[in-house]
């Protein structure tokens, strides 16, 4: 059951990279923090009820609620609901995330001895969903994708962390935590005050701190 | 306790300015912080017995220099505040933000330094990242926005892979369940080599990021160049220590566990690509707050470069980080005053610097002087060594590049603060000028006098007591 979740979670990336509208990006996020819990609820073995509260607040309350609420009335606020201008188109984007993908199951079948000591499906799909956020980032044009990627990341991340049985101390996973959700709160705040200053929100725009004055 | 006291302290004084909301309590929290700090730094310092190790944080021979640095820095630039704050006019609410912010940049820098666990050091040099955020933004400008946002971005996806680098990390530890420095250090031989590592790169490139070492630099220049001078100051001359003070917590563990000859390859190239970019842009500069920017990509590059040499490579890059902070303090304090009086970055727009402010001329060669190394700045025995270190490892194409590329900074440096401090103006507009300089008080200069003046006093005389300090923190590290 737990191997179904993770092969979920790695297409939901094939969906990101193919679809354009940023709702339905967010519409991922929601559904990507529902997945990460029920992966870790899956592959748990003994249950305590103060690492269940912790998990189930950490993937669905800020990964699955907070966060895509936030983004989601930022989109709304500065009316960008969609990235149509991405560097290349979405047909390619999605043709790249396949084969990282790919690569990423292929990882998980290697055999060699330092991999016994890792899960290796959480280790393949996690390492597919890091580079094709990774990808997103630069091939995509609005800066509010830019965070949505970024979060897509982090997913992975925390992916990649389950991969590894061992627990990190609390105050180290609250503190991560923290510094996820304040990081994706300054970033959008920073979404707001581009919106305000900047004519749109294209990432090209950012451009004007540079070395040499060139002559366009 | 007193540990307790140097992170406990900063959040009490944001909730009693928080509460209070006087706009005299600002400059005044900040001093006394700085205070303390200094105060408590200084006692560990001195008294070798108080030094402890807890669960989460610790103080010791190797974290001992880089929190005193901290320290001073953070003493000097808090002096500096004070008067660069009272002419900005700026509304009340946004000096308030202000130091909330400083406060707590300062506080997260030094729980990285203390922190003992690498979990904790990353949580905190994230921190970092967040607090400095608003530093950058703080003039609202659309530059600052642009410097803020890749700043915040490009650190915390660094700061993400760098989490990457942490979790393989746990991988390569095996049996053992914890990301405490000293159980690493002591299981550091068992570790399983291919996903230490693997971690290694992660971590280098994760921290490296916010040390600033090329290709992982570019935020530094947009962000050093949009903060104001204070906050310029402690970016450079405090946080790039902290992240290069993981670095080399992890790189330790390689050395231990006997996996370190490949991690020492990257680090050399890292610091070699580090120098190249700071030379190749330093020479075509037109901002001087962009060109010591790209001065501390250089020196974090030098101080990579000293790690990976190892031995008296890692000595001299001690001595480099202590005079490089204290420089790079006071050059960018003193970039704050020529922004204050001739109001522009451009460096056209600056000259003859000396007849309209002699103070802060001759502090702007003096810190040129200190920071390309010319005896008897600290930094000439820093990189002399490294040079002889590399002769020692027969390392002689790297010396002679090294030599190079220096040169090359050097030269570009050069011109630049010529230019800035001698030549002509017309009469009229040099009386405007020392009008605006004659607008800053004494405590603007001060700190860069006390700073330069130690720089220089310990290029002609390190004492005993620093000396066998270094030789200690080497071997704790």
């Amino acid at each position: 059951m737990e191997n179904a979740f993770i092969i979920l979670f790695g297409f939901t990336m094939l969906y990101v990279a193919a679809t354009s509208r940023l709702a339905a990006h967010v519409n991922v996020l929601v559904l990507q923090g529902m997945l990460l819990f029920l992966i870790c609820m899956s592959g748990m073995n003994e249950f305590s009820l103060l690492n269940f509260l912790f998990i189930a607040f950490e993937t669905l309350v800020i990964k699955a609620i907070v966060i895509p609420a936030f983004l989601g009335g930022l989109i709304k606020r500065t009316k960008e609901y969609r990235d149509t201008e991405a560097n290349i188109h979405h047909f390619y984007s999605l043709f790249i995330a396949t084969v990282v993908l790919f690569g990423g199951f292929l990882i998980s079948n290697l055999n060699f001895p330092a991999m016994k000591l890792i899960n290796p499906l959480y280790f393949g799909v996690s390492v597919a969903v890091i580079i094709i956020s990774l990808i997103l980032i630069t091939v995509k044009h609005k800066v509010i994708s830019n965070v949505l990627d970024f979060i897509t990341m982090e997913n992975g991340i925390f992916l990649l962390s389950l991969s590894v049985a061992k627990e990190m101390p609390m105050i180290v996973n609250l503190g991560v935590l923290l510094d996820l959700f304040i990081a994706v709160f300054i970033l959008g705040l920073l979404v707001k005050h581009i919106n305000t200053k900047f004519d749109d929100m294209e990432v090209s725009h950012l451009s004007d701190l540079r070395d040499c004055e060139y002559v366009d | 306790m007193l540990i307790s006291l140097l992170l406990i302290l900063p959040l009490i004084e944001c909730l009693i300015l928080f509460l209070l909301k006087k706009e005299w309590l600002n400059n005044i929290l900040i001093l006394l912080y700085a205070v303390i700090h200094f105060c408590i730094s200084g006692y560990y310092l001195v008294d070798e017995a108080a030094r402890f190790g807890g669960k989460y944080f610790n103080i010791d021979n190797s974290n001992i220099i880089f929190l005193v640095v901290l320290s001073v820095i953070f003493l000097a630039v808090a002096i500096y505040n004070n008067s660069y704050m009272k002419l900005e006019n700026v509304e009340a609410k946004r000096k308030r933000h202000y130091t909330y912010m400083l406060l707590i940049f300062a506080q997260a820098m030094t729980g990285v330094i203390i922190s003992n666990n690498l979990g904790l050091s990353w949580v905190l040099v994230e921190a970092t990242t967040l607090a400095s955020a608003y530093l950058i933004y703080f003039s609202k400008t659309k530059t600052s926005i642009e410097a803020a946002w890749k700043y915040v971005f490009i650190c915390s996806i660094g700061i993400a892979l760098a989490f990457v680098g942490i979790i393989l990390l746990t991988i390569a530890t095996g049996e053992l369940s914890s990301l405490n420095f000293y159980d690493l250090i002591l299981n550091a031989k068992m570790f399983n080599h291919f996903w230490l590592k693997l971690s290694f790169v992660f971590i280098l490139f994760g921290f490296g990021t916010k040390m600033g070492l090329a290709p992982v630099h570019f935020w530094l220049p947009d962000a050093h160049s949009e903060a104001p001078s204070p906050a310029s100051a402690l970016l450079s001359a405090a946080l790039l220590n902290s992240a290069f003070f993981v670095i080399l917590k992890v790189f330790t563990l390689l050395v231990i566990a006997e996996c370190d000859s490949y991690a020492r390859i990257v680090m050399l190239v890292m610091g070699f690509l580090s120098l190249f970019v700071a030379a190749v842009f330093i020479y075509h500069i037109n901002n001087y707050k962009r060109m010591l920017a790209y001065s501390s990509v250089e020196n974090m590059g030098i101080l990579i470069i000293g790690a990976a040499l190892g031995g008296l490579g890692m000595f001299a890059a001690i001595i480099h980080l202590i005079g490089h902070s204290l420089i790079k303090a006071s050059f960018f304090l003193t970039s704050g005053n020529i922004l204050e009086i001739y109001k522009s970055k451009k460096i056209k727009k600056v000259t003859a610097l000396l007849n309209v402010d002699k103070k802060t001329g001759w502090l702007w060669i003096l810190s040129f002087l200190g920071i390309t190394a010319f005896p008897p700045s600290v930094l000439f025995i820093s990189e002399f060594l490294m040079i002889k270190s590399m002769f020692r490892q027969n390392h002689y194409i790297l010396a002679f590049l090294f030599v190079l590329l220096l040169t090359i900074i050097l030269f570009g440096l050069a011109k630049v603060v010529i230019k800035m401090s001698y030549g002509e103006l017309d009469g009229e507009k040099t009386q405007e000028l020392q009008e605006n300089a004659k607008k800053l008080p004494f405590t603007m200069y001060l700190p860069q006098i006390v700073l330069l003046s130690v720089v220089f006093v310990l290029g002609v005389c390190i004492p005993l007591s620093l000396d066998e300090l270094i030789q200690l923190s080497i071997f704790g590290l």
